[in-house]
This record gives C-alpha cells, sequence and structure tokens, in this order.
C-alpha cells in the first residue's frame, strides 16, 4: 500500500487528495471522505461502488480529464514539504469542495468553533459530507441556507 | 470503364471515395503533400504519390497520367468546383469525376448561376438595382464583387436606403475595388435547405430528397439532418422538382446539390448549386441506401443512373455532427495539435467518416474537419438520443475540438423541436457556456494518475501504464 498526496487548484480552491493504493485498489480521502476505489479496466474505475470511464492526458502541471463524456481541464500544485491533509487552506472562508446542497448548518453566526468542527454538512454526488473549520476561531458570516444549491467554490461561511 | 481513380483530396472524403472504389474493385492512388506524409487517408489507398500542393491542376493531371489512372475524383473543396482541372484533364482524356468545365464555369459565378435558374423558371431571391417597393422592405445592400459580410447593410425603411447604399458602396469600394451594390429582399430566420441532384448524360435528372443544413457558424454547416422539420410532402415534392429543373437547365452531369433558402412563410429561393459531392451526403445515403461515390462513377463511366425518381424513398431520419478541431467558446478559433486518445463511439445506426486516427497531427494547413459523425434511427427523436448518446461515448482528446459544444447544441428544447433558422447559435448563447464544476470523481480518477514518486512528476508525458492500458502496481 502506497500513499501520496495530489494537490489541485480548483476553481480557486486548494484541493488535496491523498491515494491508497495497492495493485489497483484502494483508498482516496479527499475533503473529510474517505472513497474505496478499483480499477476495473484501464479507462475504467469504480468509485464507491459506482463505475466510471475516463481519461487522463497530462502535460507538466495541467491535466485533461474525460470523464463520463465531458472534458475537464484540472491544474496541479506542487507542494514538496506538504504533508497535513488539509483539504481546505486556514484563510477562513469556506466554500464547497463540490456542487450540491446544504443540508445543515451545524453552527450560527458568532459561534465560536474549534479546528475541524464541522460547519455545514452538504450533500454532493449523493454523499454527505462534512465541511470543517480550517482553524480555531469565530463564525463571522454565514451566506448559506438548508436546501441551498451551490456551486463548487461558493463562498459558504467566514471564521475570524 | 474507370480501372484506376486518382483521389485529389485528403482526409475524410480521400478515405470515403477510396472505401467505395475498393467495392466496385477499381484501383486507388492517394496523393499528398509534405504535412500529410503519415496522414490515414493514404493507408486506405493501393499507392500514395507525392505532390507540391493539392491546388495544381497541371500536376495533379500529370500525376494522374504517370501513375496510369484513369479517371480524377476531386472530393471537395480543393479543385472539385474548379473549371481548370475539368478542362486539364478533358484535354488530357483523363475522366474527370464531376461535372464539365462549362457547368463548373457557370455554376461558380454567382449573378450567372441566378440568371440561368430565373430562366429556368426557379424562384431567386428578388433584387433590385434602384428602390424597391415599400411592400419588399426590409433589404439588404449587397457588394456585387464582394462577399463575407462586406459591404452588406440590413435597411428597415426607405428613409434609410440612400445613406446605407453610399457607406456600403464605400466599403466595397475599399474591399473590392468595385463600388457596385444591390438591393436583395432580407429573408428572416432563413433555413438552409438544399437538394441533392443527380444526373446522367442521357438527359436523366433525379432528386434525392433533402438536407437541412440551417445550424451553422461563421456561414458553415456544422450539424445537418435528413429529412427536414420543415417540408410538408407538398413543399418537398415542389422544391425536388425545383431541383430537378435546376439540374436540367444546365445539362448537370453527376452528383451536385441545389441550395435553397427557405423563409417561414414556406418560400423558397435558390441560392446556389454545389458541382460536388457535399460534405454532408452521408445523412442522404443513411436514409435512401444509395452510395453516391459509386453514383458518381457510374455516371462518369457514361452509364445511366441507376434508379428513377420513383425507386427512391426516404426511409427513417439521419443527421451528421460535423467534428471539428476548434475551440466554439473562444469564437471558434481552430486549435492544432496531435490525437492523442481516438475512441469514437459504435453501435447500431452509427457511422463515422473520419480524417484522424491516434496519433494524427492536426496542423494550421487544412480545413480543421476532423470527421464526422452519422447517425440513423426510424424517427428524429431517436436519431437525437442517439447522436447524444453517440456524441458522450466520443473520446477525442489532444486537440480541442466541438464534441461537447454539438452535444450542447443538440440537447436544447428547440433543437428537439425542429426550431432551427441560421441564426440559432446567435439565438442560443447558453450553448457556449461550459460546466464551471468538475466532479469529485473526475479529480480523484486525475489524482491516481499522479505517479507517486516526485521524480516522476516533473515528466511531460503520461506513464506508460495509463496509455498502454496494463494496470501495474509500482
Amino acid at each position: 500500500m502506497t500513499s501520496r498526496e495530489i494537490h489541485w487548484t480548483i476553481a480557486g480552491q486548494d484541493v488535496t487528495v491523498r491515494v491508497e493504493e495497492s495493485k489497483g485498489h484502494g483508498t482516496f480521502h479527499v475533503a473529510g471522505r474517505s472513497l474505496p476505489f478499483r480499477l476495473l479496466q484501464p479507462n475504467w474505475i469504480e468509485i464507491d461502488g459506482k463505475p466510471h470511464r475516463f481519461y487522463v492526458r497530462r502535460s507538466g502541471n495541467e491535466c485533461t480529464v474525460w470523464f463520463n463524456g465531458q472534458t475537464y481541464h484540472l491544474v496541479r500544485i506542487e507542494k514538496g514539504g506538504l504533508t497535513k491533509a488539509a483539504s481546505i487552506t486556514a484563510s477562513g472562508k469556506i466554500t464547497a469542495l463540490m456542487p450540491g446542497k446544504v443540508l445543515r448548518i451545524d453552527v450560527r453566526a458568532g459561534d465560536t468553533v474549534e479546528e475541524k468542527q464541522p460547519l455545514v454538512i452538504m450533500e454532493s454526488m449523493k454523499m454527505e459530507s462534512a465541511l470543517r473549520a480550517p482553524k480555531a476561531g469565530r463564525v463571522t458570516a454565514i451566506r448559506c441556507e438548508p436546501g441551498q444549491i451551490v456551486e463548487m467554490g461558493e463562498l459558504l461561511m467566514l471564521i475570524e | 470503364m474507370i480501372r484506376k481513380v486518382l483521389i485529389a483530396n485528403r482526409g475524410e472524403i480521400a478515405i470515403r471515395i477510396s472505401l467505395t472504389l475498393r467495392e466496385m474493385g477499381i484501383q486507388t492512388a492517394a496523393v499528398f503533400t509534405e504535412p500529410d506524409e503519415h496522414s490515414p487517408h493514404l493507408r486506405a489507398a493501393d499507392e500514395i504519390q507525392r505532390i507540391h500542393s493539392y491546388l495544381d491542376s497541371q500536376e495533379i493531371v500529370r500525376t494522374a497520367k504517370e501513375c496510369s489512372a484513369d479517371a480524377i475524383h476531386p472530393g471537395y473543396g480543393f479543385l472539385s468546383e474548379s473549371p481548370t482541372l475539368a478542362a486539364a484533364c478533358e484535354q488530357a482524356g483523363v475522366i474527370f469525376i464531376g461535372p464539365e468545365s462549362d457547368t463548373l464555369r457557370t455554376m461558380g459565378d454567382k449573378l450567372e448561376s441566378k440568371g440561368v435558374m430565373q430562366k429556368a423558371g426557379i424562384p431567386t431571391v428578388p433584387s433590385w438595382h434602384g428602390s424597391p417597393p415599400a411592400a419588399e422592405y426590409p433589404v439588404l445592400v449587397k457588394a456585387v464583387g464582394g462577399g463575407g459580410g462586406k459591404g452588406m447593410r440590413l435597411v428597415e425603411t426607405a428613409a434609410n436606403l440612400a445613406d446605407a447604399m453610399a457607406s456600403a458602396s464605400r466599403e466595397a469600394a475599399s474591399a473590392f475595388g468595385d463600388e457596385r451594390v444591390f438591393l436583395e429582399k432580407y429573408i428572416r430566420q432563413p433555413r438552409h435547405i438544399e437538394f441533392q441532384i443527380l444526373g446522367d448524360s442521357h438527359g436523366n435528372y433525379i432528386h434525392v430528397f433533402e438536407r437541412e443544413c440551417s445550424i451553422q457558424r461563421r456561414h458553415q454547416k456544422i450539424i445537418e439532418e435528413t429529412p427536414s422539420t420543415a417540408l410538408t410532402p407538398d413543399l418537398r415534392a415542389r422544391m425536388g422538382a425545383a431541383a430537378v429543373a435546376a439540374a436540367k437547365a444546365v445539362s448537370y452531369r453527376g452528383a451536385g446539390t441545389v441550395e435553397f433558402i427557405l423563409d417561414p412563410a414556406g418560400d423558397f429561393y435558390f441560392l446556389e448549386m454545389n458541382t460536388r459531392i457535399q460534405v454532408e451526403h452521408p445523412v442522404t445515403e443513411m436514409t435512401t441506401g444509395l452510395d453516391f461515390i459509386r453514383e458518381q462513377v457510374r455516371i462518369a463511366e457514361g452509364g445511366k443512373l441507376s434508379y428513377r425518381q420513383s425507386d427512391l424513398h426516404q426511409i427513417g431520419h439521419s443527421i451528421e455532427c460535423r467534428i471539428y478541431a476548434e475551440v466554439p467558446e473562444e469564437e471558434f478559433r481552430p486549435a492544432t495539435g496531435t490525437v492523442e486518445t481516438f475512441e469514437p463511439p459504435a453501435g447500431p445506426g452509427i457511422r463515422l467518416d473520419s480524417g484522424v486516427a491516434q496519433g494524427s497531427v492536426v496542423s494550421y494547413h487544412f480545413d480543421p474537419i476532423l470527421a464526422k459523425l452519422i447517425v440513423s434511427a426510424p424517427s428524429r427523436e431517436a436519431a437525437i438520443e442517439r447522436m447524444k448518446r453517440a456524441l458522450r461515448d466520443f473520446v477525442l482528446l489532444g486537440v480541442r475540438n466541438n464534441i461537447e459544444f454539438l452535444y450542447r447544441v443538440i440537447s436544447t428544447e428547440d433543437f428537439a423541436a425542429g426550431k432551427l433558422d441560421t441564426g440559432f447559435l446567435d439565438r442560443h448563447p447558453q450553448v457556449f457556456s461550459t460546466s464551471e464544476t468538475i466532479p469529485i470523481e473526475a479529480i480523484l480518477a486525475a489524482s491516481l494518475s499522479i505517479t507517486p514518486h516526485p521524480a516522476d512528476s516533473s515528466r511531460a508525458t503520461f506513464p506508460g501504464v495509463w496509455t498502454s492500458g496494463s494496470w501495474r502496481n509500482s
């Protein structure tokens, strides 16, 4: 089992993916979630039980991903010494890591929060995930409400 | 009898021509210029000949003679509508698979062809040299020597006519060195409807129904289909008769296309005649069973048409999407590169006429068409669903292309409803916006492709395990 971290910058947001793999299967760790994967055959991958067809072309730090009929462009950032599995930069801006629906907000404006405390529970790709506090502080603004559909990178909350 | 044909073209059409000729037992010679020395069209032919230019008639006829070809097929574009090549063939005793050079000359002149069609009683867009009757507004001011929108003005009322003509005339003088302008009726929301025709040298003429080509960008077609949702059986019969009359008027020999514009009231006007195999001919083949290359060869050999008008029927529906190396979101700028992944769709009712394969280099030298994806199905609805599925299954990486754009266009409600006209893309700006969101799974799949060792991450090329297909644990 090998483990490595890949850093991407997506819609102005740093996203870190930790890949644990061995012989074509393993686990992705992203945004506080763990998703099992299995390489089914070349260009087919099963992620969390669902198969997907994909192709990846790389040129330097730019990646073109063909995924289920659509092409996406990703930019990778090199972070040699980074070991912390931080999925959100510690800027105090809580943004949506992927498009989805806000299910629940676990804090109120003015609340004091601790690092890694769950703030917003989101539903994306039919899975629930928690957005956690990147640092300890106080919630200064809440920019979303339960039931709201949000885009990737959309600002949801501020912490100071 | 034709035994050997030199194909004076490249790309998908050169391959498509080769395929039928092979089925007919006819030898083929492909030609190529330096940027094309590894092009797939060379592998489709029995022999290859290097030339300096696809546009040099003399060189092409000489090459045909040297390799003992008895005929030249010009394809589309390049010299296909050039009276010079046809005339050079006539002189050298090589069969030109197309009309006579005189027909090419007449139809190549927009004013002359319009005059010929008017004489034959075929409706043309009304035009005037002086002030038009008030009821005919809006009108377009057009340059006699022009094209490409230069020296063109839209005039809504008679009050603005003088100013518009003066400014168009100034523009025409500087652009074409010819200040003459004329007025033409402005057709609102026009559809582009064309009729396939066939004529032999025995006086037989038929039409092979219509193709609707209203989805255009920069006056170039990108999606074509047949039948058209705009044609009733009565209108189809009248337009078909006009197309046959157009063919008769010039004693047309070979396969050709009569282009019309159709206004929302159902009035149609002759636009021009294309004297060659048309890019979008496959949709007609898919719905009628004809093979136009076979018919062209048969006619060129002096044979009679294999079909009478009453033999022909439209069965089902067919749509073609032109896959271009271009970026629709950036004003359709052409794209270049190497085709790194080429996995076209397959399945029932799918035809791919492609000029590229994995590894092909796409350069600025030629037209950016990569391939044509054609589907057929029993109904228009089913054909749209099939095209959507096929576009979603089409993997073409390494050269930016319009596959996803085409998907968004055919997914619009107006396309499904058949509400088409040549201004379709302008009226649907949403088809130009790509999704800003990336599925998390796509990010994960990309992450997996990044090799574990930092030393590997600087490699410009992709690790072999993912391109060659076999998984290797590292």
